[in-house]
């Protein structure tokens, strides 16, 4: 078995930011099949962790919810994204693209590009 | 902007806890369902399918947990929640609840009565507008009148001159008014009435004084400059005080003509009702006149008796501006160089002004009180001190109590943070509802003490101060409640967590160990030290009253009435008018049945007024610069010393052959003759005013010094002299007269003969009889008039002895408290004592040696702290040594024998424990 990587919260919220982005409207259960999916179940996240984060980014006005019906026709509590949730995702992904090409070009640096 | 948005929606959800609450249910439940769904479809069984969702979300538990955080506030939520507690907690021990809010309401109430003051007197700016560009002229307040073209240290008071010389060349001022140092009695009579005009104070003010200060009228219009140009029609402003409790607030006062001194004068308006002038005093103004109305004075550039306030302009600076009008004032004092004596020449180089923050008005009274205020802000602070340290002792007791009940908790997992938190929450909680409580005694205590400091005079205003509190008050009563809660509760609540959950939870007390003995010891201690220092405080100001009191005054207060008036507010003036209506008034009141004698004179002993002058001894050199030779004088009809009962040792007093024609006589005191007169027989020889010369007055009797001013009253007795009231001086120089107001006479002092009663009425009838538009301004007895003089000493005096008692009652219940628990815990073990033989009278002397430990503590730690009040005290106490030990021993034995006796009862009650009983209790 192979280790698990633990996921910081703030990667976490950038993560749901995106799956809403690109899947649109989702319930809580259906953003943690996604995270998992596509992180290969590479991350391990306690699903339920996931719960707090949402209420942050609703609470920061990024995401709203909303009540509707699941797949099997249960009351399911959709989250979609608003428009300032658009901005900050594009804000968050452009930092994190600069920090990984920064940190990207270090590993890639050899002794003599050093000196 | 994002965390601001997300505090809101945190408060709101606060608020709305339990449909949120459902809402996480819902989604969780949601969760697992979709979960355990696809773990079906995936081919395990319901039972399994269910618990592999469960372990894939995690512990629900601490999620939630970490959910309800993120959601609220956790930090309001336990405040709510500890507060709900804390308030079930004193809900059901309401006792302790009363006790302790009781104890603390007396405490805070005090203390903020005491703020209350220091906030009005010290603190407080006028109410004008922007008093923060308002500067003043001088560092000290002076009073009231000041001649010549020199003055000690700074020139704070100016003529009218002066005035205009500064108002018109000190740019930096958008205005700069002047106004009288103090303020005149005015008989006042609104034209045409039937009224008898009664006396009412009015101040003159410059014309710009109003637009200076920023205030508007209530009704009418105010001064304008126009009003104060010589030759400019008569007119007043009124107070919103008189028009409202006089008048009744009718319209048609303003544009009518009154009557104010026998002069006809048109009111053209009202003050504010805020606005009480520029001084806080007892009894503010009730007119403001303009200043060229004043008439005398106006006119003497020598004769200085305004005082200065200006508004400056935005931009300028007070210290370039004072620098500008040191300039000035030197150019002036030059421009009347002829003018000036030698002595005011000499003097020239030392003059220079002060400009200093005007905001707060004159603060003669900040000046009178500071020491007094500090003193009653100190004293109720111990107050306050004390009274915690009880509440403390009350908390710790049932901290203990509780200790099961902590422990329990803490073994259960309660971070020591919580439970602190908690106890703390419980005790700015009681903290709180005591000052709330002692807002209540705050404004009754206030009342009392203005009622008290401030007598009110029937007709006048009283002392713009409000006992009611206001902002800063209340914010103070607030944040003292705040403070006192966690002074006495910090200690409580820290003890109550450190307790050893094993020991606690073992049960049974049979613990031998006496936890939170040694901070309760502590805290009697200190109580026992402050009530000491309170005690022996205030025995100390006692001692001084009482030796203010009943010092030899030089004159009899028994069996004397003064009645004050003034002629001028009939009309009587100059030397045709004055000397009749005070025969008149001698012969009718001499009439009165009851009545042995009559005199008149400027002001009576201790009546508060005072008029001094430079003298020149015949045979001395003429007095230089730096020469000590001011002295204060009063003008007196025949017969005054005996009305008064001050004897004559050598010659005679002022009697009927001193009359206008007469060869001009004084009478000095034995203070006089020793200074100027040294070994030699004063009578028969000369003495003048410095400005007449040195052979003005024939020295004819020697009176026993007596205690006629109400300054210096810790000094011994200065040099006085006493001039006939039917002679006139006239300067050499001019022609001019000197001092031509020393001969309105105000005070007449009546003599009734033993066992004689005298009503008022019947004085008031006489008076009336010699002229009904006479207004009398006040009667009293002598003996009341020097009781007066002692009003602030005698009501300090009587708070710190208040205080003190308090603090001697909460120090031996707090000695009593820790006894009796003492007692209490420790049962069983006199118990076994008994029973191994100990009788009675060593259980008692056992119990009684640990109160007496804790008061030798306490006095060990108290006399030195009461040593440092006596010295904090110092000029207070009028010459009482400031380290008197008898005061000192009496205040220990007071402090002792109280508290001994709080410890007997519980002693008593412990050499009365039946051994078996004792033993078998647990």
């Amino acid at each position: 078995m192979k280790e698990k990587t633990d996921v910081r919260q703030g990667t976490l919220a950038l993560m749901v930011l995106k799956t809403l982005d690109v899947l649109g409207p989702l319930h809580g259960y259906g953003i943690a099949r996604r995270i998992e999916q596509i992180s290969g179940d590479l991350l391990s996240v306690n699903q339920g962790t996931l719960y707090p984060v949402l209420l942050k980014l609703e609470q920061e006005g990024a995401i709203a919810s909303e009540w509707g019906a699941s797949e099997n026709n249960r009351k399911a509590r959709f989250y979609r994204l608003t428009r300032d949730g658009r901005k900050q995702l594009q804000a968050e992904t452009r930092d994190w693209e600069q920090t990984a090409a920064i940190i990207g070009r270090f590993f890639a640096a050899k002794a003599e590009d050093l000196k | 902007m994002r965390a601001l948005r997300r505090f809101l929606k945190r408060l709101a959800t606060t608020v709305m806890r339990r449909q949120n609450e459902e809402r996480l249910r819902e989604e969780f439940e949601e969760h697992l369902a979709l979960q355990t769904a696809e773990n079906l479809r995936s081919g395990l069984s319901p039972a399994e399918a269910r618990r592999q969702a469960v372990l894939k979300f995690g512990a629900v538990e601490a999620i939630r947990e970490d959910y309800r955080d993120q959601r609220g506030l956790p930090f309001l939520e336990t405040l709510i929640q500890d507060t709900r507690h804390a308030l079930r907690r004193l809900r059901n021990s309401p006792a302790f609840t009363i006790t302790t809010v009781l104890t603390l309401a007396l405490g805070i109430g005090a203390t903020t009565s005491i703020f209350t003051l220091v906030h009005a007197v010290i603190l407080k700016s006028l109410a004008v507008a922007n008093p923060g560009e308002l500067y003043r002229l001088g560092k000290e307040s002076r009073c009231c009148w000041w001649g010549g073209y020199s003055q000690e240290n700074e020139f704070s008071l100016v003529s009218h001159d002066l005035y205009k010389h500064f108002r018109d060349n000190t740019k930096g001022f958008a205005e700069l008014a002047a106004f009288a140092a103090s303020w005149d009695l005015f008989g006042v009579r609104r034209s045409g009435s039937s009224e008898a005009a009664q006396g009412y104070p009015g101040e003159y003010v410059s014309g710009n004084y109003f637009t200076m200060f920023g205030i508007n009228p209530y009704a009418g219009r105010v001064l304008a400059p126009s009003d104060d140009r010589p030759g400019a029609p008569p007119v007043a402003v009124m107070s919103y005080r008189l028009w409202q409790q006089r008048y009744g607030r009718d319209p048609s006062v303003i544009g009518s003509v009154f009557t104010l001194s026998d002069q006809p004068v048109t009111v053209v308006g009202i003050t504010p009702p805020g606005f009480f002038g520029d001084t806080l005093r007892s009894n503010p103004p009730d007119f403001f006149l303009p200043i060229v109305a004043e008439g005398e004075e106006v006119s003497k550039p020598e004769s200085a008796w305004l005082d200065l306030i200006g508004r400056i302009r935005p931009g300028a600076q007070p210290a370039s501006l004072e620098a500008q009008m040191r300039v000035e004032l030197k150019q002036w004092l030059r421009s009347h160089w002829g003018d000036m004596t030698a002595n005011d020449r000499a003097r020239f180089p030392q003059q220079t002004v002060f400009l200093t923050p005007g905001g707060a008005g004159i603060t003669s009274m900040r000046e009178e009180y500071e020491h007094w205020l500090q003193i009653l802000m100190m004293v109720s602070g111990f107050v306050l001190l004390i009274v915690c340290a009880n509440v403390a002792n009350l908390m710790l007791v049932r901290g203990l109590e509780r200790r099961r009940q902590t422990s329990l908790s803490m073994a259960l997992g309660a971070r020591a943070s919580r439970l602190v938190r908690q106890a703390l929450t419980e005790s700015i909680l009681l903290s709180l509802i005591g000052g709330a409580a002692g807002l209540g005694i705050a404004f009754a205590g206030t009342r009392l003490i203005l009622h008290f400091a401030f007598p009110s005079v029937s007709g006048m205003a009283d002392i713009p101060i409000s006992a009611s509190p206001s902002v800063p008050v209340l914010l103070f009563a607030f944040g003292i409640s705040l403070v006192t809660g966690v002074a006495f509760g910090i200690a409580p609540a820290w003890m109550a967590t450190r307790v050893d959950p094993i020991e606690a939870l073992r049960g049974a007390s049979r613990s031998t160990i006496r936890t939170g003995s040694l901070p309760r010891k502590t805290l009697v201690v200190l109580q026992a030290a402050l009530s000491l220092v309170l005690l022996s405080a205030a025995g100390l100001l006692t001692a001084a009253l009482h030796h203010l009191e009943h010092q030899d005054f030089g004159f009899d207060p028994d069996r004397r009435i003064v009645v004050n008036f003034d002629p001028r507010l009939a009309g009587y003036y100059g030397q045709k008018q004055l000397p009749p209506i005070y025969r008149r008034i001698h012969d009718t009141l001499t009439g009165i049945p009851g009545v042995s004698a009559v005199a008149l004179s400027i002001y009576s002993p201790l009546s508060g007024n005072a008029w001094g002058a430079e003298v020149w001894a015949d045979g001395h050199p003429h007095p230089g610069p730096n020469d000590d030779n001011f002295v204060f004088w009063d003008r007196v009809t025949a017969g005054y010393f005996d009305v008064i009962g001050n004897p004559i040792l050598r010659g005679r007093g002022i009697t009927e052959e001193d009359t206008s024609t007469s060869r001009h006589v004084a009478v000095i005191n034995e203070a006089f003759a020793h200074k100027f007169f040294k070994n030699q027989n004063p009578i028969g020889k000369y003495f003048g005013r410095d400005e007449m010369g040195s052979r003005v007055y024939e020295i004819v009797g020697i009176a026993k010094d007596a205690r006629h001013l109400t300054f210096q009253i810790d000094k011994p007795i200065g040099p006085f002299f006493f001039l006939p009231g039917e002679q006139h001086d006239f300067s050499p120089k001019d022609g001019a007269e000197v001092s031509p107001s020393s001969h309105f006479l105000r005070d007449i002092v009546i003599l009734t003969k033993p066992g004689a009663s005298l009503s008022f009425g019947q004085m008031q009838q006489a008076m009336a009889s010699v002229d009904p538009n006479l207004p009398i301004l006040s009667i009293h007895t002598l003996r009341e008039q020097v009781a007066g003089q002692f009003t602030q000493q005698r009501l300090i005096a009587r708070l710190t002895s208040l205080f003190g008692a308090l603090a001697l009652i909460l120090a031996s219940i707090g000695v009593y408290g820790v006894i009796a628990y003492n007692v209490g815990s420790r049962t069983s073990e006199i118990g076994v004592r008994m029973a191994l033989g100990a009788d009675r009278r060593d259980v008692f002397r056992l119990i009684l040696r640990g109160a007496l430990a804790l008061i030798s503590f306490g006095l060990l730690l108290g006399i030195p702290l009461a040593l440092a009040a006596g010295r904090f005290l110092g000029s207070q106490l009028y010459g009482i040594n400031q380290y008197d030990p008898m005061i000192i021993a009496l205040a220990i034995l007071v402090l002792a024998s109280s508290a001994l006796t709080a410890a007997l009862i519980p002693a008593f009650r412990a050499s009365s424990i039946s051994p078996l009983q004792a033993l078998r209790a647990d």
